[in-house]
């Protein structure tokens, strides 16, 4: 029953409907739905004229943004709050956005960064024929950076396998990239 | 019958190259590292022609390059052109010599020849002797065993030395020793008395050793206007080994070539046991750098060669060899495995094998499949949730940069939601509403929407992704799947999908198609939809 007078109520729009046709369709037992649903405060009843409308929450506040100049004022004006909102909203996003984009571009920096101190650490280490022990290079980079041996394998069987063109790696060594289960422990640049 | 019509499989088995293998030399890397060898030969052969050579007259050339890059490969490819470059070659692999005594080094040296070089030089020798006898040299005609019983029964002395040269005949081995040491020095009258008689002395020291390869060195110059080329592989920090090669480089072998092959680790070792070889070996004459002699284009290059060299009948077209082409690209980007000239002609061989097997007229991802399941069992696609086979794996990626592609991965996703859907995973299926390509809604009553933007060029990405994004408002959730790097944002989740990536959900997409999807498939399945974020 409550169902049935809500969704009546619904169907009126921002018009509303009289309270009295309300008990003329659901009979007595209306009074008791309405107050139930004014507690809960799915609808809104108010006097006009010398009947009373019964409107649900958001069909009343549309009524009124049409229709009651004060309503209209204080809307824009929580409109223009809402606007505010918005921007700092979009904002924070942006500013969100950038310190996401930090990380990464200090990834992509440390990758050109490392790239950069491998090759000038690999020309210093090799000898004539370009032949270079990683172990060289990882002491040398270690030392002057605060990159751990863990670290710096890594980035560097990264760095060969991204730009395998252009380095060439060679088995042996005690120390270096573990390919085809083997480990290489020697670099050059093609 | 082999793939493409051979009659022979073209590519060597064994996994170290031997004589017969290295008669094909393909890749460019290869084939210049062959050039610069046989230029220093040419040059030490220009400046010793028609002279006595000397001292001065010996080249260092070596050849450094990791395992399975084709170095010994490069040796005995030399070795095998020595005929047509007034060159004699000696191969010495040090690894097959233990211990590496004076005696056992001296003796690879004298096996590493080809016998043909003996009889050769054997055959001037006697003639030399011949020459010195018909000259009236006494000593000559006795070190040839002709006496007065020849002279009386009418044997000439050619004819005596035919007889020697035929092996009816032999010479005075007493009386030999007499006549070469009026002429010659006491390693040179040595050498000559083995080489006519087949019977080689053993060496004791290193002194020795090197007196008998400088006599080598001498008398091939000498009677045979050829240079020596001594090719020494395997050449590392092992302490007898250096001393070999010191004393080598120290005698200064006159009209000689050293070709010293090692790798960057052994020349490492020799770097830290021996600075003073180390030293020398930086100064050598000629340094070979067979770089880039793993890389694709190069190992491209050697494969093809082996397969043109033996079509005799005209079958490997310029379409059929793009098809391996592609193949093997793939191998080599995929699999770290494949990146050595060793490694790739080792799985040709065997694809060839099954191909002959398969009754198959190329080789294609079948033949490789199988191959690579005997021969790298343990092998598997790197990243691979769908478990998709190598000969898919190959298939589906070489179209994955075609145009079409984008379009596949659209059908793949959407029917990966329909799965999703007949699993149960995810709730309702709502009309497409482009740009999206697929809305649903989650089990929570959610609606997500997924766009599939993927194009070669990632500014036409990045504008797509911008205007798709102002679709948000139309769902809860915005999946895009991109083959771009981008970030995400509060309202867009972006997916990157990579190469494996897109490789699954096309061998998906096929078997969802086909019907062929199993029930060991459903987890794989679902683990995919995951990392899309459809469940």
């Amino acid at each position: 029953m409550s169902k049935e007078v809500l969704e009546r109520i619904v169907s009126a729009g921002l018009n509303g409907i009289k309270k009295a046709e309300l008990k003329k369709t659901f009979g007595k037992n209306c009074d008791s739905i309405l107050q139930n649903l004014i507690d809960t405060e799915q609808i809104f009843v108010e006097k006009k004229g010398v009947a009373y409308f019964v409107w649900t929450r958001d069909n009343y506040v549309s009524y009124l943004s049409q229709n009651d100049p004060k309503c209209k004022i204080v809307l824009s004006m929580t409109n223009g709050k809402n606007y505010s909102a918005a921007k700092v909203k979009e904002y924070v996003e942006d500013k969100v956005e950038a310190v996401k984009k930090i990380p990464l571009q200090n990834i992509v920096g440390h990758e050109n960064e490392f790239k950069t101190e491998f090759d000038r650490r690999l020309t210093e280490s090799s000898t004539s024929i370009g032949w270079a022990p990683f172990s060289d290079i990882r002491k040398k980079i270690c030392d002057s950076t605060n990159i751990s041996p863990e670290n710096f394998y890594s980035m560097a069987a990264e760095l060969v396998e991204k730009y395998k063109e252009r380095y060439e790696i060679s088995s042996g060594g005690q120390e270096g990239i573990v390919m085809r289960g083997l480990v290489h422990g020697y670099v050059r640049n093609v | 019958m082999y793939a493409y019509q051979l009659e022979n499989n073209p590519y060597p088995s064994s996994p170290t190259p031997t004589e017969k293998d290295a008669r094909i030399l393909g890749g460019k890397r290869h084939k210049e590292a062959k050039s610069a060898i046989l230029e220093c030969i040419k040059e030490l052969c220009n400046k010793v022609g028609g002279r006595d050579s000397t001292d001065g007259d010996f080249r260092v050339i070596t050849l450094i390059q990791d395992v399975g890059s084709g170095k010994t490969h490069l040796a005995l490819h030399i070795k095998n052109l020595q005929s047509r470059h007034n060159t004699v070659c000696t191969f010495l692999d040090l690894s097959t010599i233990s211990p590496k005594t004076i005696p056992s080094l001296y003796n690879a040296i004298i096996k590493g020849f080809e016998s043909e070089f003996f009889v050769q030089l054997r055959i001037k020798l006697v003639e030399y002797m011949r020459d010195r006898a018909e000259q009236g040299d006494n000593s000559a005609k006795k070190a040839l065993d002709y006496s007065f019983m020849n002279k009386l029964s009418g044997l000439t002395i050619k004819q005596k030395a035919e007889e020697i040269i035929s092996g009816k005949a032999s010479v005075s081995v007493e009386n030999i020793k007499k006549f070469l040491v009026q002429w010659f020095n006491y390693y040179e009258s040595n050498l000559i008395k083995n080489v006519i008689t087949n019977s080689f002395d053993t060496v004791t020291n290193l002194e020795e050793l090197l007196g008998m390869m400088a006599a080598i060195s001498k008398l091939t110059h000498r009677f045979l206007s050829k240079i020596v080329l001594y090719e020494i592989d395997e050449f590392d920090g092992n302490q007898d080994s250096i001393e070999f090669v010191k004393g080598i480089i120290n005698a200064h072998l006159p009209a000689s070539v050293v070709l010293l092959i090692s790798t960057p680790s052994g020349y490492a070792e020799i770097q830290g046991k021996s600075p003073s070889v180390f030293d020398r070996l930086e100064k050598a004459n000629y340094k070979i750098d067979l770089v880039g002699s793993n890389s694709q284009e190069e190992l491209l290059e050697i494969v093809l060669e082996y397969i043109k060299h033996n079509d005799k009948k005209g079958k490997f077209t310029q379409k059929t060899q793009d098809e391996l082409d592609e193949k093997i690209r793939v191998l080599y980007d995929e699999f770290p495995e494949f990146r050595s000239v060793r490694s790739i002609i080792n799985i040709l061989y065997h694809a060839m094998e099954k191909s002959a097997d398969l009754d198959l007229e190329k080789i294609d991802e079948t033949a490789i499949d199988e191959t690579i399941k005997h021969t790298y069992p343990g092998l598997k696609v790197r990243g691979s949730i769908m478990s998709v086979p190598i000969s898919d794996f190959i298939s589906i990626r070489r179209t994955c940069e075609d145009e079409s592609t984008g379009t596949q991965l659209k059908d793949a996703v959407t029917n990966l939601v329909n799965f999703s859907h007949e699993m149960g995973n995810i709730g309702k299926l709502e009309k497409q509403n482009q740009p999206l390509d697929v809305i649903y809604q989650d089990p929570y009553g959610s609606k997500i929407g997924i766009a599939v933007v993927i194009n070669e060029n990632h500014a036409k990405n990045f504008e797509a992704i911008s205007n798709i994004s102002k679709s948000s408002a139309l769902v809860d959730k915005l999946v895009i799947l991109t083959n771009s790097n981008l970030p995400s944002s509060e309202s867009t989740i972006v997916i990157n999908v990579d190469k494996s990536k897109m490789v699954d959900l096309l061998y998906f997409n096929n078997k969802y198609t086909d019907h062929k999807i199993g029930s060991s498939d459903n987890e794989k399945i679902q683990t995919l939809a995951r990392t899309i974020n459809i469940i």
